[in-house]
């Protein structure tokens, strides 16, 4: 009942790009961006007043070890009719991520011994410049993005995060880490340049969570 | 790597300054050169000169103050030679920085250099001017012979993909070099020609330099909206104002008022219209890394699709071999989505049968804001492709 799918075809595309994001979502942090490295295969089943779900298998690599590369299946349905409902995402990992607590743990105790709260803007820079000190930053951002790409998703869009605006630290009486982001998120489809807010937590242990997001009304108009 | 800061408050301290100038041993690179009293003099000093240099000045009771700590750690090699050339115009197309990202004025000085340095292989022609009276140039490649079969490439249509402009401006240099050490290209412009807009989109250009680097469209303004800009890659007379481009004028895929309606559009359209000869035509864009042909307006297959498929699969596999890079090749509207009014659409319409968009990298990490350092190898591996759909032209003119 599932039909093959072409992987050049943009229908596998859009969904393995929402699949992405959910993963980045849950499995990224400031030490780990993961990025698709191959489609290898698509199919999509209709579901009677359900939606439309396809089942991806994808081949992922570690942004900051492209040598090191992880399989993984995944399952993304598309609600019928409703634009406001999120897709359900499912992923499966085969195998390892390389382990990230050491630089986790260097980057939590750089951040909280900060004394002034930490600012950014424009990462990476107009030549595709991100600092060494700002990549975790850049890698977080790409987790916030993840979720807002997941969340937001429709068969006729595909996000990618396009720049970090701008980036605030906020201190906490508990033991996460607070980073409000602006960040730029480029529509494929559409070409628009959508600016969002999003509020990051993030612990060593815990891993990341959005706690609040707001897409930003307006428009360069020019 | 430390940088100083001197602000010389009397002749003799601006003269032990200048001192410094003259002691090439040191290898001092003056960010800041010495203009006169008052006026900040920094200096990059290398680790093994800081002590002698900051001794020579504390010896004449010269303050200083170390503005950058670490330059190593706070700029990385790309932003420095950036920083460097732009400073100064480079004086041949061999000292001109092909790993940086350029403004406007030093990719048309590029161009110049070019011209001046090959006078019997390139000339410069302006086709038109753009909205804010840029000029539009394109670069031809010819060894001879009367309006020879042609093959003409453009990067930059739209302003904010930066990689394009910088991989025309590397191919310029490649074609150049390639006929010089008589090897890749050379036997193709034995019999034809090559036409290379780097800048297709000036206006734009500018303002991804000065205002919004995320600007994708021209600059005009059409009566009736405070919104500025047309997408030119909805401009075109093919499918114009259908499904697949937008009316509205504040959206970055509007089409215009009517087609060819922008200069830069118009400019190609009359040139290739004029010429009358040209074989293949390659818009290049990015992110996405993907080699697409016709059509996008239309699910109707191009009736060259079998040929085009297959030109397509060499042109990839080719680009693949040197990094590795993957690309997912098809029609614009299977592959990536509908799209009315699009470039290639217009010139296979035209009966140009080779009509080509390359998608150059990434996938989505850094999108427009691809790393300086990644621009010679996109461009290298790009080349490899667009080698195989010219020598496909070549060896099957019609």
């Amino acid at each position: 009942r599932a039909m093959e799918l072409p992987t050049s075809h943009f229908p596998a595309a859009r969904a393995a790009a929402v699949a992405l994001g959910y993963l980045r979502y849950l499995r990224g942090g400031p030490g780990r961006g993961l990025d698709l490295r191959e489609l290898r295969r698509a199919r999509r089943q209709d579901v009677d007043d359900v939606g439309h779900k396809y089942y991806l298998e994808l081949e992922l690599e570690d942004v900051l070890d492209k040598d090191r590369t992880v399989n993984c299946t995944a399952e993304v349905l598309y609600h019928l009719g409703s634009k406001s409902r999120a897709p359900d995402v499912q992923v499966t990992v085969q195998g390892e991520l390389r382990s990230t607590e050491e630089a986790d743990q260097e980057f939590y105790h750089r951040i909280r011994s900060l004394e002034k709260e930490l600012v950014a803007e424009n990462i990476p820079d107009s030549h595709g410049n991100v600092p060494p000190a700002l990549q975790p930053i850049h890698l977080l951002a790409g987790v916030a993005s993840g979720y807002l790409i997941w969340q937001n998703s429709t068969e006729n869009t595909k996000f990618h995060l396009a720049r970090v605006k701008h980036v605030k630290q906020v201190k906490r009486s508990d033991e996460d880490l607070q980073f409000d982001y602006v960040v730029l998120l480029h529509e494929m489809v559409s070409q628009e340049v959508i600016p969002w807010e999003v509020t990051v937590l993030w612990h060593p242990q815990r891993g990341a969570r959005v706690s609040r997001d707001q897409r930003q009304p307006g428009h360069t108009l020019g | 790597h430390q940088v100083l800061r001197v602000v010389p408050k009397s002749d003799e301290e601006l003269q032990k300054v200048q001192e410094l100038q003259g002691l090439e041993h040191l290898q001092l690179d003056f960010w800041l050169a010495p203009r006169g009293l008052g006026f900040p003099v920094d200096i990059r000093v290398p680790f093994s000169s800081l002590q002698p240099v900051k001794a020579h000045l504390e010896a004449s009771g010269v303050s200083y103050s170390i503005m950058i700590e670490d330059v190593q750690a706070l700029v990385d090699e790309e932003q420095t030679q950036m920083l460097r050339s732009s400073r100064q115009l480079p004086l041949t197309t061999n000292t001109f920085n092909y790993k940086a990202y350029h403004t406007l004025d030093e990719i048309y000085n590029f161009m110049d250099l070019l011209v001046a340095e090959n006078p019997n292989l390139v000339s410069k022609l302006e086709i038109g001017r753009s909205t804010e009276n840029r000029p539009l140039y394109v670069l031809k490649f010819s060894t001879g012979g009367t309006n020879r079969p042609a093959v003409w490439i453009d990067t930059g249509i739209h302003s904010r993909e930066w990689v394009t402009q910088a991989s025309g401006v590397w191919f310029a240099k490649k074609i150049v070099q390639d006929h010089t050490n008589n090897e890749g290209v050379a036997s193709i412009l034995e019999t034809m020609d090559i036409f290379l807009e780097i800048v297709t989109n000036p206006d734009g250009f500018a303002f991804t330099h000065t205002k919004n680097r995320m600007w994708r469209k021209t600059r005009s303004k059409h009566s009736g909206s405070i919104c500025v800009g047309v997408d030119p890659n909805r401009n075109w007379d093919a499918g114009f104002g259908e499904a697949g481009a937008s009316s509205n004028p504040c959206t970055e895929t509007y089409h215009g008022p009517y087609a060819n309606s922008e200069p830069e559009v118009k400019s190609i359209v009359d040139f290739v219209k004029s010429h009358g000869n040209i074989k293949a035509f390659i818009s290049i864009h990015s992110y996405s890394q993907l080699l697409l042909y016709p059509y996008g307006y239309t699910e109707t297959p191009a009736a060259d699709q079998q040929e085009l498929h297959e030109v397509s699969a060499k042109a990839v596999a080719a680009l693949s071999s040197l990094y590795g890079t993957k690309y997912t090749y098809g029609s614009i509207i299977t592959t990536i989505y509908k799209a009315s009014g699009s470039t290639i659409d217009w010139t296979y319409n035209q009966g140009i049968k080779y009509s080509f968009t390359f998608e150059l990298r990434d996938t989505g990490f850094y999108g427009f804001l691809l790393p300086a350092k990644q621009i010679v190898p996109t461009a290298e591996e790009t080349w490899l492709g667009l080698k195989v759909i010219m020598e496909h032209a070549r060896d099957n003119l019609y």
